[in-house]
């Protein structure tokens, strides 16, 4: 910051007498006196906002931030950053569904930034990195979570940096949840899931394997010994399909068992020919892992593959790795033989019907159009239900999911503080929209702790126009979030002619040869340079980089290059004449214009 | 040294002697031979000096805007139309003070091609500031060129000379051209306090408005008349130097006179052997020659005429619908006076006509014949 | 063909940061592109500069007696003079052993195009070692918009009023600096500055006349939002309204290649001086600028 303003510089020449002109008449010294900034209706401001990606992640993840910290080389700063909104980068730069990915700018220019591949890269790099530096001092109230998947590692992480003493109760004797047990090897493994749970215990978190609620300690006692509890139990239950001979073979099963069986190690009998229903990410874990037991593989999927949820990375992985897909195409019924092996399976031709209201399009059976599968095995994937028998008593629990109020309390009728998260409650069932509510359960509950009104908090840390919350501004960890979080920076707001295009680096993968004989991981973590290249396609949507244009398109030298803090320049009012310029030039939106009278935007 | 020259090269000995750094001259009849002598003494470097060759006179001045306002000696010469051309930079190169010298071979004005002597081209710029010095012969044209420099960067106000085409510009004379030496002694380096100077960045001519613009042109006023009370002083130390008398004005056997001509140019010399001639009759006439002409000498003016019962004042020029210049400004000049004389304007050799003794007879027998100088000017000569 | 985008040639940061021979409190208009071509001028020119300005908005917007905003030496002259002035400074710079500082004439498109051709063609016949850019706005703005020698066809100006738009095509301004076989001649833009800036830079050690023309948006003259300014100048060269190039002894380069390609018509639909213009004049226009990109082109080979 300049010691002294420039306006001051400005000196007033005495004019008394004719006398008084000058030798030759010339002019010097400077036009400082005249302040331009009179002139000006509408100033510009340097406000950071939020980004596309950030806006779409369920979590609040502020990629920006921490893909800034990366390009400097700040990989540990990057790393903890990342953390502070979105827990576990290496898990989730592996099986993240990638909403900031379809939400990144840059798609109109180029394709997007590899958003889930750096955030493996800082996860993979700095995983082991302990003590975390922001744990706080314990405060004295304790909060048990129940289901150690990511709905509850976020509840606990998030609640232990709130400083509340945590445990996390796990049914199975691994934890992890459906990380461990629904999410194959190959894609997560087993190593890096062991990381995030290390890291957690280093945080001071009890992890509680083999300790299942309702059975080995009931719900009840659990609400005597802790003051919140938060339910995260998953949905590891299928969806039956509901046909004829659907109950009656073992040859049938739910994709969910067979991927559970197969990652605790017990056998399974897939059979040489596999028929798997469904077309979301589960479905296509469930063929690429049969394939990797040998089997040969149909997917069967009744809209087109347009309309398929599943990654379409994955997708054309696995059809490398043999899977064939039949598409438009619903089972029908099954036709057993005697020792209840299978027949055939009998499926319906589908088409689709124009979309309805909600723009859905629906799959409708073509009459008579019905056709032969031949397959030994079928597995079922067409939607994971939560199973919730331990909560039978508990009001409000009649559906397929545990109603919550909008801080995700369950209505106990005064018995205990339970929140409850992840795939249990109605949300979208991906592991990033787990970790979400986990996040939100923990804001939640500190505000119960600390009588805060959450309505009002949520109007504070609301990232964007979406449901994500920041946890930095909760913490009031400034100036690390934006100071206009509310405000989303699309494509519009880009301009794009600053940047060059540059083709996405891609994490080197295994050939589909190698890969499908193995459940190793195949996906090559980005080098330090790839990382690096990758990161430079990032364009700091929404957030100052210092890229100097509002210095150099400055037609009044009103941007002073020493800034205060958060950024890097200053605008010198007494010359800014609120051309806007800055605001039009800026390529990602950081600077707004502000009506003088008003202070409106 | 003593040489034959014409006026013109007597011109461009008086630039060199003063070693002007930069010239920027564009040819025009009958100035075309001083640009052919300092481009001949520029490229043997016997003047080491830039010679711009430009396009137009008016890039000619406006170079020299350039140049002087970079704080070296500049010189231009030109001639009726060019002058005319330059008419806008004259006026910018006075309100910038930049002390410039420029010769001006008085030459008709066209429309109706005219190539001969006529004052009506530096007439027409007697607003534009510049000082006026109108020359009679070769050699106050040469001294005057070096008196001008002295004076100009004194006061800093740019120099008019004028002297008349073909008359003087190609006639050939004996002129004792100074050593350089002396005119070094004369004529120090020009040291201006602003220059264009990276080191003390200022802007020079920028935008005034009317808080400033009038005092302004009050000192430019003001600078023109310091020349009334410097001009002297340069002419007494030049003839401690150089040996040569001049003055603002000069007067020839006023004593006594009844009639007094007032003369600018090579006119002067027919009307100073006629002076001669009728003296020796007995007849009680003189002379004074109009030198400086802006500033109006206003007091020498008064002094010289002021006691004289008849002035006759001769003008070749002609400012259409009122008559020739000098005689209006002369008139103006004596208006104030309790015992004014009566004013007998007279036009005469417009155009380079040939004005002979028998005519200055001719004017001074009318002037003293005739008791009711009606105030319109006689055209004498005119074929009615 | 090689893309250029414009921060290809970055400005160095200490340059930005650093000395500011063209500082605030200037009086141009909001958004004024002359202002900004003039500051990224003198960044890369540097201090040991001379600027002379004859009539333009410039004698405005650097400040009324006794103030002035620059800090090199200026020297206002008359309106068609820049070039002789310029000549006139060189020729003292040079007797006073001063022959790097730059002699920057500094004109706008009507003291360039039209009244100060005369003199800038004599200058450049001479060849003498000035530089002599025109920041051009299209028409004579400080005076209020009338028509110039460099308005476009189909703009509207105070002396093209209403329909009665320009019906003649902008002058060729560089082919007629060009056709003097000049060392240097180059176009820029405010949309372009590190192009600019690197310009400005190179011709410190070119000897000759050198000739920038530099097109400078005028929000109140085309009609447009200040803030759109350097906008529009941008949809000038990536319509090639308005090519970037240099040449240099001859030599052809196109400076920038823009990645996003504009029509004419885009282009001038974001300014309301074209308001009135035809469609027929608008393919004429496009026909035009197809043309000259094609022959710039050509000159490349």
């Amino acid at each position: 910051m300049a010691v002294k303003k420039r306006s001051d510089l400005g000196v007033i020449y005495e004019f008394k007498t004719w006398r008084d002109i000058t030798p030759m008449n010339t002019s010097a010294g400077t036009m400082l006196h005249n302040k331009t900034g009179s002139w000006r209706t509408i100033k510009p401001v340097f406000e950071n906002k939020t980004p596309a990606c950030q806006n779409s992640c369920p979590a609040g993840n502020d990629i920006e931030g921490w893909i800034k910290l990366l390009q400097q080389g700040e990989y540990e700063k990057a790393y903890w950053h990342l953390k502070r909104e979105e827990p576990f980068p290496s898990v989730l730069g592996r099986v993240c569904f990638r909403f900031c990915e379809e939400a990144c700018n840059r798609i109109p220019f180029d394709d997007c930034v590899g958003i889930s591949a750096l955030e493996r890269f800082i996860g993979d790099r700095d995983a082991s990195l302990v003590p975390h530096p922001d744990l706080p001092e314990y405060n004295g109230k304790s909060m048990a979570v129940v289901g150690s998947g990511p709905a509850g590692m976020s509840a606990a992480y998030f609640g232990r940096l709130l400083g509340f003493r945590v445990a996390i109760f796990e049914k199975l004797q691994v934890m992890g949840g459906v990380l461990r047990v629904g999410i194959p090897e190959y894609r997560l493994p087993r190593d890096i899931i062991a990381a995030e749970f290390e890291g957690l215990a280093a945080m001071g978190i009890e992890l509680r394997p083999g300790t299942a609620i309702g059975k080995d300690i009931s719900l009840e006692e659990l609400t005597g010994r802790y003051d919140y509890i938060f339910l995260a139990t998953g949905a590891h239950g299928s969806r039956k399909l509901d046909i004829d001979g659907e109950d009656e073979s073992r040859r049938i099963m739910s994709g969910l068992e067979m991927l559970r069986k197969v990652s605790l190690g017990e056998d399974v009998a897939c059979g040489k020919k596999v028929a798997v229903i469904g077309g979301g990410n589960t479905a296509i874990d469930v063929a690429r892992t049969a394939l990797r037991m040998g089997s040969a593989v149909t997917v069967i999927y009744r809209r087109s593959e347009d309309e398929m949820p599943a990654n379409p990375e994955e997708v054309l992985e696995a059809r490398e790795e043999g899977a064939r897909f039949r598409f438009l195409a619903a089972p029908e019924r099954i036709e057993l033989n005697d020792d209840g092996s299978i027949k055939k399976l009998i499926c319906c031709e589908m088409e689709l019907a124009p979309a309805d209201e909600s723009g859905r399009i629906r799959p409708a059976k073509k009459d008579g159009a019905l056709f032969d599968v031949e397959t030994d095995s079928i597995l079922t994937s067409i939607g994971e239900v939560p199973i919730l028998d331990y909560l039978k008593g508990i009001a409000g629990n009649e559906k397929d999911v545990v109603a919550v109020d909008g801080t995700l309390m369950v209505n106990t009728g005064g018995n205990g503080k339970i929140f409850a998260g992840g795939d249990i409650i109605d949300i979208q069932r991906t592991v990033v929209n787990a970790v979400a509510s986990g996040k939100k359960a923990a804001i939640a509950i500190d505000c119960d702790y600390r009588s805060a009104d959450f309505g009002d908090v949520l109007k504070e840390i609301s990232i964007g126009n979406g449901s994500a919350l920041s946890f930095s501004r909760y913490m009031n960890w400034n100036p690390e979030t934006p100071q206009n979080i509310h405000m989303v920076v699309d494509s519009e707001k880009i301009v794009y002619d600053y940047f060059e295009k540059a083709p996405r680096v891609m994490q080197k993968t295994g050939d589909a040869e190698t890969r499908k004989n193995s459940f190793n991981a195949y996906r090559e973590t980005f080098t330090e340079d790839e990382a690096q290249q990758e990161a430079s396609r990032c364009m700091h949507c929404g957030r100052c980089i210092e890229c100097d244009n509002c210095l150099i398109f400055c037609p009044d030298m009103s941007v002073l290059p020493e800034g205060d803090g958060q950024f890097g320049y200053e605008f010198d009012y007494d010359y800014c004449k609120g051309c806007g310029i800055c605001f039009t030039e800026c390529p990602r939106h950081a600077i707004t214009m502000v009506s003088e009278e008003e202070g409106d935007k | 040294m003593r040489q034959l020259l014409k006026g013109n090269y007597a011109v461009a000995e008086g630039a060199r002697l003063c070693r002007v750094k930069v010239v920027s001259v564009y040819p025009i009849t009958p100035q075309t031979t001083i640009v052919e002598r300092l481009s001949e003494i520029c490229a043997s470097g016997e003047l080491d000096a830039k010679f711009i060759k430009v396009e137009s006179e008016h890039s000619a001045m406006a170079t020299l805007v350039g140049a002087s306002s970079a704080g070296v000696r500049a010189f231009t010469a030109t001639s009726s139309n060019g002058l005319l051309l330059m008419h806008e930079v004259l006026h910018w190169v006075a309100g910038a003070r930049l002390p410039i010298v420029m010769t001006n071979v008085n030459r008709a004005v066209s429309g109706g091609w005219n190539i001969w002597a006529d004052q009506t081209d530096s007439i027409s710029q007697r607003d534009t500031g510049w000082l006026q010095i109108y020359c009679e012969s070769s050699q106050e044209v040469l001294d005057s060129v070096i008196m001008a420099y002295r004076l100009a960067e004194k006061i800093l106000m740019p120099v008019m000379l004028t002297y008349d085409a073909f008359f003087l510009s190609h006639t050939t004379e004996v002129v004792d051209v100074p050593d350089i030496e002396l005119v070094d002694e004369f004529l120090p380096p020009y040291q201006p306090e602003f220059k264009l100077d990276i080191d003390n960045p200022r802007m020079f001519g920028g935008l005034m408005s009317p808080d400033y613009f009038y005092e302004h042109r009050y000192t430019v006023h003001k600078a023109s008349q310091e020349a009334l009370e410097y001009y002297p002083e340069v002419c007494r130390e030049f003839r401690d130097i150089f040996g040569r008398d001049y003055d603002i004005t000069e007067e020839y056997r006023t004593d006594g006179a009844e009639v007094i001509v007032v003369t600018t140019g090579t006119i002067t010399s027919v009307v100073r052997i006629t002076v001669d001639k009728m003296r020796e009759a007995g007849r009680k006439v003189g002379l004074m020659k109009l030198r400086m002409f802006r500033p109006v000498p206003v007091d020498r003016w008064r002094s010289i005429l002021g006691n004289v019962a008849k002035v006759v004042v001769i003008d070749r020029n002609l400012s259409p619908g009122l008559g020739g210049v000098f005689a209006d400004e002369v008139q103006a000049a004596l208006y104030s006076l309790e015992n004014r004389p009566s004013i007998y304007p007279v036009v005469a050799g417009l155009g380079g006509r040939d004005v002979t003794p028998a005519d200055i007879e001719g004017i001074i027998n009318h002037a003293l014949s005739s008791d009711d100088p009606a105030g319109v000017p006689l055209f004498w000569g005119l074929k009615e | 063909m090689e893309r250029t985008t414009q921060r290809m040639i970055e400005i160095p940061r200490d340059v930005m940061t650093g000395e500011e021979l063209w500082q605030p409190g200037v009086l141009s208009c909001q958004g004024c592109g002359g202002s900004l071509a003039m500051k990224l001028a003198l960044k890369g020119l540097g201090r040991r500069t001379v600027i002379v300005l004859p009539a333009c908005c410039m004698s405005i917007i650097v400040g009324a007696y006794p103030y002035s905003t620059s800090q090199v030496p200026l020297l206002h002259v008359p309106f068609e003079t820049a070039a002789a002035g310029a000549s006139g400074v060189r020729a003292a710079l040079d007797i006073r052993g001063e022959e790097d500082v730059v002699v920057m004439a500094w004109a706008g498109d009507g003291g360039t195009f039209d009244i100060g051709l005369q003199a800038l063609s004599g200058a450049a016949e001479r060849n003498e070692d000035i530089l002599y850019v025109c920041y051009d706005n299209e028409a004579y703005m400080n005076t209020g918009i009338q028509r110039s020698g460099a308005t476009p066809a189909g703009a509207w100006t105070t002396t093209t009023p209403d329909k009665a738009v320009k019906e003649e095509s902008k002058k060729d301004i560089e082919r007629i600096m060009l056709s003097h076989d000049i060392p240097y001649m180059a176009t820029a833009s405010v949309a372009y500055p590190a192009d600019i800036y690197a310009k400005f830079k190179k011709i410190r050690s070119i000897k000759g006349t050198k000739f920038i023309h530099i097109l400078s948006p005028c929000p109140p003259g085309w009609q447009i939002d200040s803030a759109d300014s350097i906008k529009v100048s941008r949809m000038a060269t990536q319509s090639n309204v308005f090519p970037i190039y240099e040449v240099e002894n001859g030599k052809y380069t196109i400076n920038v290649y823009p990645e996003k390609e504009v029509t004419v018509k885009e282009y001038m639909k974001t300014q309301g001086r074209f308001r009135y213009i035809t469609d027929d004049a608008v393919n004429a226009a496009q026909e035009w600028t197809d043309r000259k990109w094609e022959k710039l082109k050509g000159m490349l080979k």
